[in-house]
């Protein structure tokens, strides 16, 4: 008798274990630990190892569901991801994959409409992709959208077009991309902006000083280096050998943060960072009171905070897909249904994002593109302004 | 140094490769492993042995020209992205795969041609210089032509290959499109240095004045050497290309070609083992480091990955560092030690 009490018990103990644990999902991203943006990466893993444990705790277990967050460091090489990602698929049965840059972009962007896993990438996009029916996704739109945000709110504030001038590289297709954006952007409106010249240079440039000499000839209202921070420094040091100054706009990947390593902040007196996830220093942003609370190590910057906003976002569609399909039969069709069927609002993501939709017809935010930028103003890294910019209409290039 | 007891009763059986029958038993279980092995185990490995097998053909080319023929060459990843990029077009174009390999190889060797000819002139550093010219060349011409023709800034995609019907493009697939064709590239370069175009490539190394006095066609042979080690490269890039099912520009750097002839130079140079010691070791020190550094990383171990990535990158110098110390010859002299104490054991070497 003793002994059937103890077995049923037992039994009942083991059911109710049973119908409690959690539905468990792994999301797999990509990490770049040994490659040039090894610098940074422990701050971005960071923020999604933040942003994980929070929904786990404070979402995910009402739910009864967890999410696995499993890391790979693909080394920013095209090689490792193409051999990595057939063992990802089959061991972690991934329901989307954070992706880390153009090595993933490019890889991954034909295999996964057949995998049927969606990827979400925290870097902008670049027109050459924009193409539809694709399974991969930025949080951010193109780089030239996020500069046409910052050129649209300057071109407000001024009288007549706003003159650009672009240096650039040419042995990246992305750099390009950029430009070839921006110059779109003042084709479609030619009243508001001009580009008066593009220089192409190095990618880690010894001095750009006849380029930059070129570019102020035609009296430009700011520069626009897209490319890397040694293209930064070497315009700004450029611009003081000649005793000429514009603004410089330049991206997150070569932005003010990332500068400041090798110029004081007095020589990055007003010059810009633009781009389309919420500044890091941005006053009331609950995503970086999350980081913080859940933060096991690193520190919140603009790596993280755009790492963070990656994260928010793939958790806010599992939640979505969770409530489409329920929480035993999410998979990578379910979320990549729930990204495009779905609105995602600020709030929701925390604050990270603007209010983001998604469709077929691009691979990166569609409808009313947002954007910011921080500007250094008085030896100090701030937000331009504490909304998001407007960014105009640019069609496909 | 052969222990006693082994003997040739025929020239053909002297001349064997595999000499001993116990030799050729253990390339028999070699080889059941290896084809076995795609049914033991999951897609991870099959990945890093097809990445395996592509640079051991690439190391295998940069053997023939570097080390056989003693031309430098530091442009063995542009002529690998040139078999790619070759490939990518090809398959874009409807070309089957026995018709784009083969292809990808011989375009790969003519363009190394246009390299090969300051080879008639200069040498040493002034060559090593010319090959970095095709180096920095490579992706300027690939941005610089139409982007229809080569896809330009973009990069072309590549389909999944198949033969007669099979896809090959399955993690086994290529691991067996690989497989093959290292396999190939092992057996040409055990091969080439027995044949009369190997010998002249061995007497130019070693002094092309007197190759020359002996009749050797010395800057045809120089050319040759090119030629043949940018025919692997080719073989490789069409694998590779297979492999990523996209080819850009950014794939193929001159840190890739600086790898290659490290491996060269930590397996040896001067022996046909080199290539394929060096590929090894230097790509299971490299991948053992970064699998430990992924497995502490999602162990919940505490470290991060900035710290466990660092230290897994300090280790790989070293363990370099470590082989070219104790055995500046490459692997493959201290392999051949090691064989021959353990064949005359118990007697000395010496």
């Amino acid at each position: 008798m003793k002994l059937t009490k103890t077995l049923l018990a037992g039994a009942t103990a083991l059911a109710l274990t049973g119908s409690a644990s959690a539905e468990e999902y792994v999301i797999t991203a990509s990490a770049d630990y040994s490659g040039p943006f090894a610098d940074v990466m422990p701050d971005a893993m960071a923020g999604l190892n933040a942003m994980v444990d929070y929904w786990n705790a404070e979402v995910g277990e009402g739910l009864g569901v967890s999410v696995d967050l499993k890391t790979y460091d693909m080394r920013y090489d095209s090689a490792v991801v193409a051999r990595t990602w057939p063992s990802i698929l089959t061991s972690d049965e991934p329901i989307i994959h954070l992706g880390f840059g153009s090595p993933d972009l490019v890889t991954l962007m034909g295999r996964l409409p057949n995998d049927k896993v969606p990827m979400l990438l925290g870097t902008a996009m670049v027109g050459l992709v924009w193409k539809p029916d694709g399974w991969h996704f930025s949080i951010r739109p193109t780089y030239s959208h996020e500069f046409a945000g910052l050129f649209n709110h300057l071109q407000k504030q001024g009288d007549g077009p706003l003159r650009i001038a672009a240096l650039s590289t040419q042995n990246q297709a992305g750099f390009v991309d950029q430009v070839n954006g921006v110059k779109a952007l003042a084709d479609q409106h030619p009243e508001r902006f001009t580009v008066t010249s593009t220089q192409w240079a190095d990618t880690a440039p010894v001095s750009l000083t006849s380029q930059i000499r070129s570019a102020m000839a035609d009296d430009p209202d700011l520069l626009l280096v897209g490319g890397t921070t040694a293209q930064v420094i070497a315009s700004a040091k450029a611009m003081d050998e000649l005793g000429q100054r514009v603004p410089i706009v330049m991206s997150t990947h070569n932005g003010l943060s990332e500068v400041s390593k090798g110029l004081s902040l007095e020589q990055l007196e007003g010059f810009y960072s633009a781009f389309s996830f919420a500044a890091p220093e941005k006053g009331d942003l609950p995503i970086r009171d999350v980081f913080e609370e859940y933060k096991s190590d690193g520190d919140w910057g603009t790596i993280t905070a755009q790492a963070s906003a990656q994260a928010i976002l793939a958790l806010r569609v599992l939640e979505n897909a969770i409530a489409d399909v329920g929480p035993g039969d999410v998979t990578g069709q379910a979320m990549y249904d729930a990204l495009l069927a779905h609105e995602y609002a600020e709030d929701d993501l925390l604050g990270a994002l603007p209010t983001l939709e998604f469709d077929n017809t691009a691979p990166f935010p569609v409808g009313d593109i947002k954007a910011t930028a921080q500007v250094v103003e008085d030896g100090e890294i701030t937000t331009v302004q504490p909304d998001w910019f407007d960014v105009p209409q640019i069609d496909k290039w | 140094m052969r222990p006693t007891g082994i003997w040739f009763s025929s020239y053909a059986a002297e001349a064997r490769i595999l000499e001993t029958r116990r030799a050729r038993a253990w390339l028999g279980l070699l080889t059941a492993a290896l084809v076995c092995l795609p049914f033991l185990t999951g897609p991870w490995l099959l990945g890093e042995m097809t990445n395996l097998f592509i640079t051991m053909i690439a190391v295998c080319g940069l053997y023939v020209t570097v080390g056989m023929a003693g031309q430098i060459n530091i442009a063995q990843s542009a002529f690998v992205g040139v078999g790619a990029f070759t490939a990518a077009k090809l398959s874009g174009l409807g070309a089957p795969i026995w018709a784009v390999i083969p292809a990808a190889a011989l375009i790969t060797g003519g363009v190394s041609v246009l390299f090969a000819l300051p080879a008639a002139r200069v040498k040493g550093f002034y060559l090593a210089l010319t090959t970095l010219a095709a180096q920095v060349m490579f992706p300027i011409v690939i941005l610089a032509l139409p982007m229809s023709w080569l896809g330009g800034l973009v990069g072309l995609p590549v389909s999944p290959p198949s033969l007669f019907g099979i896809g090959l493009g399955t993690p086994s697939g290529l691991y067996f499109l690989g497989l093959a064709f290292a396999a190939l590239a092992v057996w040409t370069t055990y091969n080439l240095p027995r044949s009369r175009v190997g010998r002249a490539f061995r007497a130019v190394h070693d002094n092309d004045s007197v190759a020359g006095v002996m009749g050797i066609p010395v800057t045809r042979i120089k050319i040759a050497a090119f030629f043949a080690g940018a025919l692997y490269a080719g073989v490789a890039g069409a694998i590779l290309a297979y492999l990523l099912q996209f080819v850009t520009v950014s794939s193929f750097t001159l840190f890739a070609s600086v790898w290659y002839l490290g491996m060269l130079i930590v397996g040896g140079l001067h022996s046909p083992l080199g290539p394929i010691l060096g590929v090894i070791f230097v790509t299971l020190v490299q991948e053992g480091l970064h699998s430990a550094g992924n497995a502490i990383l999602q162990s919940g171990s505490g470290l991060g990955g900035g710290e466990v990535f660092a230290a897994s990158s300090v280790v790989l110098g070293l363990c370099i560092l470590a082989a070219l110390i104790f055995e500046p010859r490459g692997l493959a002299h201290l392999w051949t030690q090691t064989m021959t104490a353990f064949r005359l054991w118990p007697f000395p070497r010496n």
